[in-house]
């Protein structure tokens, strides 16, 4: 039996890029014979991003209220929890990620060697052409390092929405998942609570439209809440640990 | 600055940040509503730390005696925080009040596609 893999596409406001997206990972599987299923969770977009979906027949969860990218992705682990996913992956529909990656970063979680994998932009120096402004990259040395400092840990990409878990992996997320920034705190609690993370090496593009959901007046107070989030996980202690 | 109200403040700024911690720690409360009051924690540890901006504003605002002016802040940020909060009641509210008319709805299309039998099988 070929193992189920979903790939979770989170959508508020992405009309420019979402049938793009989806087009490109049907082509894929042609191309490939991969199976990759894809559902997409409209988070109450104001756009034309749900007409489109139901339009085009790409598999759409239409969220009825704005959660925020946490809550959207969440819903995502639950549907694979539901429908017994093996591997469930984390996609932006942005044009950022790209689809040749997805078997580099599912195929640890397969042969069993991690519950989570990371696509990181830094862990090959040569490997990604685009790894965003300078600033940024500052920002993510310093999340890093707390991450370190709380779990003897070292993560490269720790902002990267370019994931994929395994079915514990899964329930833990079904079950809780942060509403802001879920990467860099879902990271540090796995971490706390002993499962494997792999980072893998990807290549990013830059965005083809839309507007990132990081922008740049708010960043002060996601370095503020991130940094605060991870020491916090660091102190707390997990009933269900691996 | 008299040393009782220092101590007095700097008790209550400390306080208030372990009892947050304690709920954060708990997993009770996401960091965005702990920060609501963190930043207020953080201004009453520092202002009891450096009691002399109290004594300017003091001067400033024409307060008699600097234990009104503690007094008449943290009755501000208490108003304030309330205030952040009702906001954020009231929003839940008319979430809550969408979600449950969707959900009928839902509801009511599940029971009709129930009786008619359409791309339903038991």
């Amino acid at each position: 039996m070929k193992e189920k893999i979903l790939i979770i596409i989170p959508a508020f406001n992405e009309e420019e890029n979402i049938l793009k997206a989806y087009n490109k990972i049907c082509l894929f599987n042609q191309e490939n014979g991969t199976n990759y299923d894809v559902i997409v969770v409209n988070d109450c977009s104001t756009d034309k991003t749900l007409n489109i979906c139901v339009d085009n027949n790409i598999p759409v969860i239409p969220l009825v209220h704005n959660l925020g990218i946490g809550g959207a992705v969440q819903t995502g682990y639950k549907y694979a929890m539901d429908n017994n996913y093996s591997v469930a992956l984390q996609y932006d529909g942005d044009g950022q990620h790209d689809v040749r990656y997805i078997e580099n970063i599912i195929r640890p979680i397969l042969n069993g060697q991690a519950h989570l994998t990371i696509g990181s932009r830094f862990v090959d120096e040569n490997s990604s052409q685009f790894k965003s402004s300078k600033a940024r990259q500052m920002g993510i040395k310093i999340i890093s390092f707390f991450i370190r400092l709380v779990t003897r840990k070292k993560i490269y990409d720790v902002t990267s929405g370019f994931r994929a878990a395994g079915p514990e992996v899964i329930e833990d997320f079904a079950k809780s998942y942060p509403i802001d920034y879920p990467e860099p705190i879902t990271n540090t609690e796995l971490l706390k609570k002993n499962y494997k993370i792999l980072e893998v090496p990807v290549s990013m593009n830059e965005r083809e439209g839309g507007v990132s959901s990081i922008n740049s007046w708010k960043t002060i107070y996601f370095m503020i809440n991130v940094i605060l989030s991870v020491l916090v996980v660091g102190i707390r202690r997990f009933k269900h640990v691996k | 600055m008299s040393n009782s109200l220092t101590t007095g403040l700097l008790l209550v700024g400390v306080f208030l940040f372990l009892i947050v911690l304690f709920i954060l720690r708990k997993g009770r409360i996401s960091m965005k509503f702990a920060l609501v009051w963190f930043i207020p924690s953080f201004a009453i540890i520092i202002l009891a730390l450096f009691p002399e901006f109290f004594e300017l504003f003091a001067r400033i605002f024409g307060f008699k005696t600097i234990s009104n002016l503690v007094a008449g802040l943290l009755f501000v940020v208490l108003f304030l925080i309330i205030i952040a909060l009702t906001v954020i009641v009231a929003g839940q509210t008319t979430k809550i009040n969408l979600l449950i008319q969707e959900i009928s709805m839902l509801k009511m299309k599940v029971r009709e596609i129930e009786k008619k039998g359409i791309g339903y099988d038991k």
